[in-house]
């Protein structure tokens, strides 16, 4: 039931931002536990750098066009959508696999241990399908409430942890070229969400360059943020775990209450259950309006099967979880394609020609 | 409860038509045929009241008024009507002449209504007028003689306030849309007359601001009025199905009801629309977003930083009442390392002498809190000490003492039904996700709170009222409509607001 009534690309974009805050949150991170947090931040300055390469080309369909880029493709040469239906398809899937891998495996690692991963992706896929079919606008609304959660776990997880702060490592800038690559590559995860904005922008209105670009700060602000508690509350300890942030939350204490790891569970549900809405949701939109729920519960049955497969097969779950791979997927979906048909498409780059 | 007696001082403005059998046009029958056909009509129901009359004429004229038992004022009836009809002398007038003179020189009642149809007719009697018909002539006169016992102006139990006014609605229509006139004298303050209910024929005013209130808005609702195929419209709630947006959750009301005439006065200069309906005292107002139920009148007439006091705890409260004892389920069954150490010891400590799971003994206590509330409301006012005495002793203490629930279960139960009256408009879907909750919390832990949670927020965001965002100032987030959601800000600042529910961002009918 998408609402017909355009929203603030604000709304999206805080949306978007949650979505990239999450992958802190639920990844590793593949560094380096001798470099230090300035290096750490160079990394994320560079990541953050390239993902917004990542979004220029949805900028320029969105601004030149006034169109996000499914419909541009509808619009402009129906005989390609299929097979641009087909690859986007399988991105979302892969990206929804992404991100529901991790949390399944750290939820039944951490919380429950008896509980089978498939379980927990089932009931969180049906309630992303409710989502997703209401529509993209309840989901940013939704966004908003998050939002608000997510900065009281922030402060709670972050001020928490202040007690355990140790300064005597870590302002240095160690690190080899590999290692910034590698730390480069982690920080470009979240470009993913280049993608989604490049499919649900025309849901949008008031849309401002400036907005993605204090997206991405902000992003960096709360990595950045992250990095420095991992670095000097909990040092090389932290790299050895496999969440480093669910660590961070271990350690928060107020008094006689130490529970804030629930509220790092918490804040992880939301984030995954908004992030996979959002791809659902992206996917109703690639195949077109009509029969937008029976693709979005098809989609979401292929999502769980994989999962599934990831969880039983080690090297499905290796490929699905490889951070390379995602980096290298959303590339292609977010500046490749995009370029390509604006390139070799020759389209009309020129709102009154596409709108008229 | 107080009866009077009043006078209407309203004309009555028929204008739907009424649907009945054995009904003709009254203009071609004679004074005998048409009340033949009238008792014929109404089965020769005992209210039907027909007073016949040989009025004084040199042409024998005979007249008849028609009322309907116990809605006229007898009194009345008697000066403004029949003694001025049996002692005036109509000399040789015809049937024609003789209602003319009947308007014009005889009746002493300043409410007189001509019509000419015995479906005008009926409506006018079943409405508390006095119909009078002569012989001869293809008109008729209602004359505003209504009267009838009913509850009198009192304060409104469900919504008692420290200050401000003592009023509340009560049942007949008329008697409610004086109370908002009297507060709102503007002639931009429009009633609107629709009639629902086959059956019932049950009058109902759209009641809006016409300088606030939008036209599409108004449009949709005479759409949806007009849609009701019910034959009964006995209250108010009866027409909430009707004016919820289709395709949006049931679980929270996307109607405003209130008792108040202040509060309906409050609302209608923001824009909404009130569905006064006649017979019940609950007024609905329309668009309704979910801050509005934290918005009390006193809220308005306190300072301004108590009013914000009691707005955030409001919202405690509500959420208290509804996750309490979900996430007490839940981290006693799942997670009771999240309790602190003293309060873990004494809560296992008391929860392993009692035979039940958790989960069952919260689901168990919160089933009978409810049905004990539900007990306390029908019965006898003189029998619910014997409740309170009975729930408190018997069902709390000695089932504690006897080791069937723990006393922290109880604790959590009481402490959240207490928490839902703070908002007792509230109270169904608190009631309901409570129970949801609760089930959640059992079954999958914190987890499953925060998967429902996920879902009723998703549910409420994606419902309107009346293509108004029911979430509107939250999400959408409005800065402007802050000034009186958390906090109510002072006067001076809400004075030169322009807050208007069409101008609400993301509203789909403007």
């Amino acid at each position: 039931m998408q609402t017909k009534v355009a929203f603030s690309a604000k709304r999206l974009l805080l949306t978007l931002l949650l979505c990239s805050c999450s992958v802190i949150l639920l990844q590793s991170f593949d560094l380096s536990p001798r470099a230090g947090f300035l290096f750490h931040l160079i990394c994320i300055a560079v990541g953050l750098a390239v993902s917004f390469l990542f979004f220029i080309p949805s900028v320029v369909i969105r601004v030149r066009t006034g169109f996000d880029f499914p419909t541009l493709v509808h619009r402009e040469s129906p005989r390609l959508s299929p097979f641009i239906a087909v690859f986007y398809g399988a991105y979302f899937v892969y990206t929804a696999v992404f991100f529901l891998l991790p949390y399944t495996d750290m939820f039944c690692k951490k919380y429950f241990p008896e509980t089978s991963p498939c379980f927990v992706a089932a009931l969180l896929l049906i309630s992303c399908v409710y989502a997703a079919a209401k529509g993209t606008n309840v989901i940013t609304r939704f966004g908003i409430f998050l939002f608000v959660f997510a900065l009281i776990a922030n402060v709670l997880m972050m001020g928490g942890s202040v007690s355990s702060l140790s300064f005597g490592s870590g302002v240095v800038l160690n690190g080899t070229a590999d290692e910034l690559f590698r730390g480069a590559l982690y920080f470009v995860t979240p470009a993913f969400i280049a993608v989604i904005f490049g499919f649900l922008s025309g849901f949008t209105k008031n849309f401002r360059l400036r907005q993605v670009v204090l997206t991405l700060i902000l992003t960096g602000v709360k990595y950045a943020a992250i990095m420095f508690f991992v670095c000097f509350a909990l040092g090389a300890y932290a790299y050895r775990q496999e969440y480093q942030t669910f660590v961070l939350s271990r350690v928060a204490h107020f008094g006689i209450y130490s529970g804030i790891e629930s509220v790092y569970l918490a804040l992880t549900t939301m984030s995954v259950f908004l992030i996979v809405s959002l791809f659902l949701c992206c996917v109703g939109k690639s195949v077109g309006q009509s029969g937008v729920l029976k693709h979005i519960i098809c989609f979401a049955a292929v999502i769980f099967t994989l999962h599934t497969c990831a969880v039983y097969l080690r090297p499905v779950s290796e490929l699905l979880t490889d951070t390379a791979v995602m980096v290298g997927f959303t590339f292609i979906a977010a500046v490749v394609v995009p370029c390509a048909y604006l390139i070799f498409g020759r389209v009309r780059l020129d709102k009154k020609a596409v709108g008229a | 409860m107080i009866t009077v007696c009043i006078i209407y001082p309203f004309p009555l403005n028929i204008q739907e038509k009424c649907s009945y059998s054995n009904i003709g046009d009254f203009m071609n029958d004679s004074l005998k045929e048409l009340l033949s056909e009238l008792k014929q009509t109404f089965a020769d129901s005992a209210d039907l009241t027909v007073r016949e009359l040989s009025l004084r004429s040199d042409t024998g004229l005979e007249a008849a008024v028609v009322t309907m038992e116990g809605m006229c004022d007898k009194e009345q009836l008697g000066q403004t009507v029949l003694t001025p009809l049996l002692s005036f002398d109509f000399g040789r007038d015809s049937g024609e002449e003789a209602a003319d003179a009947v308007l014009h020189s005889v009746l002493a009642s300043s409410d007189i209504i001509e019509f000419s149809d015995e479906q005008q007719l009926i409506s006018f009697i079943t409405s508390g007028f006095a119909a009078l018909v002569i012989d001869g002539c293809a008109r008729g006169f209602a004359i505003g003689v209504q009267g009838f016992a009913f509850r009198s102006v009192s304060e409104p139990e469900s919504e008692v306030v420290q200050r401000g006014s003592r009023e509340g609605f009560t049942e007949p229509l008329r008697v409610n849309m004086s109370m908002l006139r009297r507060r709102i004298k503007s002639p931009d303050l429009v009633f609107e007359q629709m009639t629902v209910g086959s059956d019932s024929q049950t009058q109902l005013m759209l009641c809006y601001l016409q300088n606030k209130a939008s036209p599409a808005l108004l449009d949709t609702l005479r759409k949806r009025l007009s849609e009701c195929d019910l034959e009964t419209v006995l209250a108010s709630g009866y027409l909430s199905d009707y004016l919820e947006d289709p395709g949006t959750s049931r679980l929270f009301s996307g109607v405003g009801i209130s008792e108040r005439p202040d509060t309906v006065c409050g609302k209608l200069t923001e824009g909404r629309i009130a569905v006064i309906v006649d017979g019940t005292p609950a007024v609905i107002t329309i668009p309704h977003l979910f801050v509005e139920e934290f918005q009390g009148v006193d809220d308005y007439s306190n300072r301004t930083y108590y009013a914000a006091f009691i707005r955030v705890l409001k919202y405690i409260a509500f959420f208290a009442s509804v996750f309490l004892p979900g996430l007490y389920t839940a981290l006693a069954q799942f997670h009771p390392e999240y309790f602190p150490t003293w309060i873990l010891i004494q809560t296992s400590e008391a929860l392993s002498k009692t035979p039940l799971p958790v989960t069952l003994e919260v689901l168990m206590m919160t089933f009978v809190y409810e049905v004990m509330k539900e007990a306390g409301l029908r019965i006898p006012k003189s029998l619910g000490h014997a409740v309170s005495i009975v729930g408190a002793l018997v069902i709390g203490e000695s089932a504690v003492n006897a080791g069937i629930i723990s006393a922290s279960t109880l604790m959590v139960v009481a402490t959240a039904a207490i928490c839902s009256y703070v908002t007792s408009a509230l109270y169904p879907p608190i009631m309901t996700l409570r129970f949801v909750f609760i089930i959640a919390g059992g079954l999958l832990g914190l987890w499953g709170i925060v998967l429902v949670t996920a879902v009723v927020i998703i549910s409420m965001c994606a419902k309107t009222s009346l293509g108004v965002p029911y979430m509107s100032s939250l999400a959408p987030f409005s800065l402007r409509s802050m000034r009186d959601v958390f906090i109510r800000a002072g006067w001076k600042r809400l004075s030169d607001r322009t807050i208007n529910v069409r101008n609400f961002p993301e509203t789909e009918v403007r």
